[in-house]
């Protein structure tokens, strides 16, 4: 393993139109929040597919942020009313499985509310550094690994991605 | 195979003292559980009832995994990196093999090493050592004896277990890699009669021939457009249960799997011919788009084509297929009716 | 059983229907599915303890709805089926996948089937599903046959397992779940009897991009399982096939029946009960709760 310190990796699934512009907030406000989370946007918190929150999972997350538009307030009117039902099918489902509870965490962030994007980001990283690297999933990995020792290090894959994409 | 077949006795607590000495060595024994072949820990674990039914699974998935990576690779600005797989060459040592399952490497083995020698299969079956044992019963699925086998069959076993008593097996070793195998425990074994466990052999119930399967084979050359297919294809719901359970059905699927965007694996997974998209092309056209269709090339593959090509019928009558389809549908069936 | 062969012939006869799609008996303790379309053949319909099938799984087969067209009318279906097998109709009919005038369910008072075929009936081998069983009689049906008994009691297994399994920790939980789904093969016998596995293409047969890995390895078990699970959730009527289809003894219904209590917990609604209330997962409720969101 690296001898650096472990740092989480939290991936943001976030709507386009509330959750990115508060994000967009925080960031012109000059908010502070820790740098873990990589953030996807989406269009609508409906259109996040749950093999979303699995693939992360998959590919080494330790924790998933899934944000939307407040009730009532969807751009496509009724998009985070059909995703709340399913959001709150899927979180028992996970926790029935053995995922715990704030692998996976879920909140309604405005365009205005910058603050609370930050206090949020903040709150799902201080509880992903509480429960720990999500061994029990990455375990499964565990053959990856071994061909390829440098996946454990942390940070490594990002950067090598990076570095593809930007050579091009 | 011009090795002359030996006959020797084994007590049943020596054969148990042999299986903690194979699994004190760090091999892997496999025997018969209640669902499946069982990795044995313990040898109190083994239960050596020919009287058993085939279990759910054979053991193919220890000579043909159902999902192993062939190779690894990498890929960097200008080029593509390749990483060998290390095959797990570890020594296998089956246990009571059912003559069912016995002759399925054999079986396999043709279509591995046909145009092209798949090293994979060829390192893990070279490192199988196959003790089967008699058989002594059958329920209605069975018909090792329609496809060339019998309850009582040696072929593809390295040793062969008949039970003469309670505590008492004739032990039979056919190969030279059974042979191999038994000789440091030489000291358990005593010269046997073959003439008692002929008698044991001749003894045994054997299932009804149900099917002449070269009367198969013409049927379904003249027949591939029977309307008989059809009312099969009905009740069939195309889910791959009997391909992955048979012993011999060896269909395979490669696909690559990245795991960021400059590394991944290929894999190798079993795939079944009765899925839908089994024969799907990329330009939307789908040769077998039917169930009945689907089922009709199961039954020729297994009855005809194989047998075309490697002078072998694909099947070994364990009748796995039939006792585990959701929907009932009977090979045994389905192929007896296989005539005018 | 000479009343339903009797009936089934005269629907044929009639052409009130295309096809009957009813059981046959195979041996003394073993049916399998048959679909009837000449009445001489409705001799052969059974309906007993071990009529184990859900039928309702052909109603979405386009095989079987190509028998519905013939060149001059639309015919219906006929369908016999238990009464926990009129709810997996029902939540069919609930989502557009067959109309209620399409099909004529031909049902039975049910006191139980046997949990597999080959076992007698009584209460150490009913099914799972009969234990917790409360319709006896059929929701929906166009015809009815057969006299009310009484199920033989038995102890809810399931239902112990599942408290035992929440009694664990998430940790505890994951191993058990991760070895069960270790057993996979992908012979994806689960989708194929569900008869709400009705898409034309699965999700996890899409290849590009590959969402669920196809490769039963530990990861792309615990993917396929999951979201088959959570296709099902609000949608699952508990009927068990799953169960009785997976080769390799992996118990799925006991994923599927701690969400329909989640579900009936969180939304009061069981999946296939009601013609008249609208699906779970394809509709909301502005009051619906705000407790996992931040």
């Amino acid at each position: 393993m690296s001898k650096q310190k472990w740092e989480p990796k939290i991936v943001a699934f976030v709507c386009n139109w509330c959750t990115y512009a508060g994000a967009d907030l925080a960031g012109t406000s000059r908010l502070k929040y820790p740098a873990n989370t990589k953030i996807i946007r989406v269009m609508c918190s409906g259109g996040i597919d749950p093999v979303f929150i699995l693939k992360a999972f998959e590919r080494g997350a330790d924790g998933v942020l899934v944000s939307g538009c407040h009730p009532n307030d969807c751009h496509y009117n009724a998009g985070n009313f059909h995703a709340r039902r399913r959001w709150d099918l899927f979180h028992k489902l996970l926790d029935f499985v053995g995922i715990e509870k704030d692998r996976l965490q879920f909140s309604w962030i405005s365009a205005s509310e910058g603050k609370k994007f930050a206090d949020v980001i903040t709150k799902v990283t201080k509880d992903i550094i509480a429960l720990g690297p999500f061994k029990t999933y990455q375990d499964m990995n565990a053959e990856f690994t071994t061909v390829f020792p440098e996946f454990a290090e942390a940070g490594n894959k990002e950067i090598a991605y990076e570095e593809e994409m930007t050579n091009g | 195979m011009s090795f002359k077949m030996e006959e020797k006795i084994i007590s049943k607590d020596d054969l148990l003292k042999l299986c903690g000495d194979v699994i004190a060595k760090g091999h892997t024994l496999l025997a018969p559980g209640i669902a499946e072949y069982e990795q044995v820990k313990d040898v109190s674990q083994i239960r050596l009832d020919s009287s058993a039914l085939p279990t759910k699974t054979s053991y193919k998935s220890y000579v043909f995994p159902k999902a192993e990576p062939i190779l690894y690779y990498k890929r960097s600005k200008s080029d593509v990196q390749l990483i060998d797989v290390d095959v797990n060459g570890k020594k296998i040592v089956v246990l009571g093999a059912k003559p069912c399952d016995t002759n399925s490497i054999n079986i396999l083995k043709h279509l591995f090493n046909w145009d092209y020698e798949d090293e994979f299969f060829n390192l893990r079956q070279k490192h199988f050592v196959i003790i089967g044992l008699m058989c002594s019963s059958f329920d209605e699925y069975c018909f090792c004896t329609s496809v060339g086998s019998s309850p009582v069959s040696e072929e593809g076993s390295d040793l062969f277990l008949i039970p003469i008593n309670e505590d008492k097996f004739a032990l039979r070793i056919i190969t030279e890699k059974g042979k191999e195998f038994i000789e440091p425990y030489s000291e358990f074994l005593k010269d046997g009669d073959e003439a008692k466990s002929n008698a044991v052999l001749e003894s045994i119930k054997k299932p009804e021939v149900a099917f002449d399967s070269k009367q198969v084979h013409e049927w379904l050359g003249d027949n591939f457009e029977n309307p008989k297919w059809e009312g099969i294809g009905n009740v069939c719901l195309s889910c791959a249960q009997c391909a992955f359970v048979c012993p011999v059905c060896h269909c395979f699927d490669l696909v690559d799997e990245d795991y960021s965007y400059s590394e991944g694996r290929r894999m190798k997974n079993w795939d079944g011919c009765q899925f839908g998209h089994f024969t799907l092309h990329a330009s939307g056209h789908n040769p077998r788009d039917i169930q009945s269709k689907r089922y009709r090339q199961r039954v020729n593959h297994k009855f005809r084509y194989y047998v075309d090509k490697f002078g072998e019928i694909l099947c070994t009558g364990c009748g796995r297929c039939s006792r585990g389809c959701p929907v009932s549908i009977d090979i045994k069936e389905i192929v007896s009716n296989c005539k005018d | 059983m000479d009343e339903l062969r009797n009936y089934a012939r005269e629907l044929l006869e009639k052409e009130e229907v295309a096809a009957v799609i009813g059981y046959q008996q195979v041996t003394e303790k073993r049916t399998k599915p048959i679909v009837i379309t000449d009445p001489a053949e409705t001799s052969r319909l059974v309906f007993n303890e071990y009529c184990l099938n859900n039928l309702a799984v052909y109603l979405t087969k386009a095989r079987i709805r190509s028998l519905m067209r013939t060149k001059d009318k639309t015919m219906k279906l006929a369908i016999v089926a238990k009464p926990c097998d009129v709810h997996s109709i029902v939540a069919l009919i609930q989502e557009n996948q067959i109309h209620r005038n399409d099909v004529h369910i031909i049902s039975f008072n049910c006191h139980g089937v046997v949990k597999d075929f080959g076992c007698d009936f009584n209460g150490d081998n009913l099914a799972a599903k009969c234990i917790k069983c409360e319709t006896h009689k059929p929701l929906y049906f166009d015809k009815i046959f057969g006299e009310e008994k009484q199920t033989p009691k038995a102890g809810d297994a399931s239902l112990e397992k599942i408290n035992e399994l929440e009694k664990l920790n998430s940790k505890e939980r994951f191993e058990f779940f991760k070895s069960e789904f270790d057993k996979c093969i992908k012979c994806y016998a689960c989708r194929a009897v569900c008869p709400l596995c009705y898409c034309q293409r699965c999700i996890t047969d899409k290849a590009i991009p590959r969402w669920i890995e196809s490769s039963s390895h530990q990861r792309g078990n615990f993917s396929w399982n999951i979201v088959r699970a959570f296709h099902l959730s609000g949608r699952c009527t508990g009927c068990g096939e799953c169960d009785r289809a997976c080769p390799m003894d992996i118990p799925l219904s006991l994923i599927n029946r701690r969400m329909a209590m989640e579900v009936k917990d969180l939304f009061s609604f069981v999946s296939g009960r009601s013609l008249e209330t609208p699906t779970l997962v394809g509709n909301f409720d502005k009051k619906d709760s705000d407790e996992i969101f931040m």
